[in-house]
């Protein structure tokens, strides 16, 4: 018996077994939620997320490993390829699900006027979308202001 | 003058005794790290403090080996313990360490962890800490054989430990506990608990050595 194999053990549980075990629980959660008309996201992704532990691990480690162990970098870095990552990735694919959820929403409501539900939608999927864009304005706007205004 | 037969098996059974001190001093350690947080320990706190004394014990003959830098004789003493009755008691109280504290107290307290673990969640705290300190005392006799292993045996043994100690929590402990922070943050997310904090250590954890590095560019 060693420290070592003990807590790996236990990471191992934890994320295999325990994890897939409360997503179908978080699942239900979910459903209870959503009947209740109560927020129900938090409870339905992270039952996805529950399934998906050890490939988190995995892109974290990614993350983690793209200088060499003993750059000064590595942390910076690492939390550059989380923030690219989320920004460049996760970000477009919530673009992809807001216009789908806005083409519905806009097929379900007969009205169409700029205040409905569906141009929220289409407005989340632009700004999903422009993130970088958006960074570099505010960039552009910062770098200026600190060149004084002319 | 020749040194005295009962002085010379008095420091042989001193330093015989050393290894049972040393695992002692895990088995404290192993309390104080509950004490302290279990997840986590105070520096300068009773689990740092019986870690060292688990180090010295087991370096302890090579760290004599300054007192001769420093111009002090330290003549060891070799052979064996030639008095019986001191031979038995050396031998008695190793076995009573390794057999009774270590054997068997060592493993009573770890499930009595446990225990405390699911109390711990029952009143609304956190059973890991309990989980730790638990798994800590059962691996005393490993943690012991680990730090033997790093023993170089030179005057700087006791440093050489530490560091090795520190690469082993840096380079193998922390990559795994990265693991544990991430299913912290996938339940706080899905409970709608602050789950950032988790993600940003997850990812020091993999990063330990980087930092150590950062840290010393920012001293230079």
């Amino acid at each position: 018996m060693s420290f070592t194999n003990g807590i790996l053990n236990l990471t191992n549980w934890a994320g295999n077994v325990i994890l897939p075990t409360l997503a179908a629980l978080f699942l239900a959660i979910a459903v209870l939620r959503f009947a209740r008309s109560e927020s129900y996201a938090a409870a339905m992704y992270g039952a996805f997320l529950c399934l998906m532990a050890s490939g988190l691990l995995r892109a974290m480690e990614t993350f983690a490993s793209q200088r060499a162990w003993n750059d000064p970098d590595v942390y910076w870095m690492s939390l550059v390829s989380l923030v690219d990552w989320i920004c460049n990735v996760l970000m477009p694919v919530y673009a992809g699900l807001q216009v789908a959820a806005g083409a519905l929403r806009m097929g379900i409501v007969t009205r169409v006027h700029p205040t409905e539900g569906w141009l929220r939608h289409f407005v989340v999927a632009g700004l999903c979308l422009l993130l970088s864009g958006l960074v570099r304005l505010a960039e552009f706007f910062v770098a200026h202001g600190t060149a004084g205004i002319q | 003058m020749a040194v005295p037969q009962l002085l010379n098996d008095i420091i042989q059974v001193l330093l015989q005794l050393a290894p049972a001190a040393s695992l002692v001093a895990l088995v404290l350690a192993g309390l104080s790290l509950r004490r302290e947080g279990g997840t986590t320990f105070l520096l300068g706190g009773g689990f740092t403090k019986w870690m060292l004394w688990a180090v010295v014990f087991i370096t302890l003959v090579p760290l004599l080996g300054w007192f001769s830098s420093f111009g002090v004789a330290t003549p060891m003493p070799s052979g064996g313990i030639g008095t019986a009755w001191l031979s038995s008691f050396q031998s008695d109280v190793s076995n009573f360490v390794t057999n009774f504290i270590v054997g068997r107290i060592g493993t009573t307290l770890a499930a009595y962890f446990v225990l405390r673990a699911i109390l711990d969640a029952a009143s609304g705290g956190h059973p890991l800490p309990s989980i730790l300190a638990a798994m800590f005392l059962l691996g005393v006799q490993a943690t012991y054989s680990l730090i033997q292993s790093y023993n170089t045996g030179t005057q700087f043994a006791t440093a050489d430990v530490l560091d090795s100690l520190w690469n082993y929590l840096a380079g193998t402990i922390m990559p795994i506990a990265a693991g544990l922070a991430i299913v912290g943050a996938i339940l706080n997310f899905a409970t709608k608990r602050p789950a950032m904090r988790l993600v940003a250590v997850a990812l020091a954890m993999l990063c330990v050595s980087g930092i150590w590095k950062l840290v010393l560019s920012m001293e230079a």
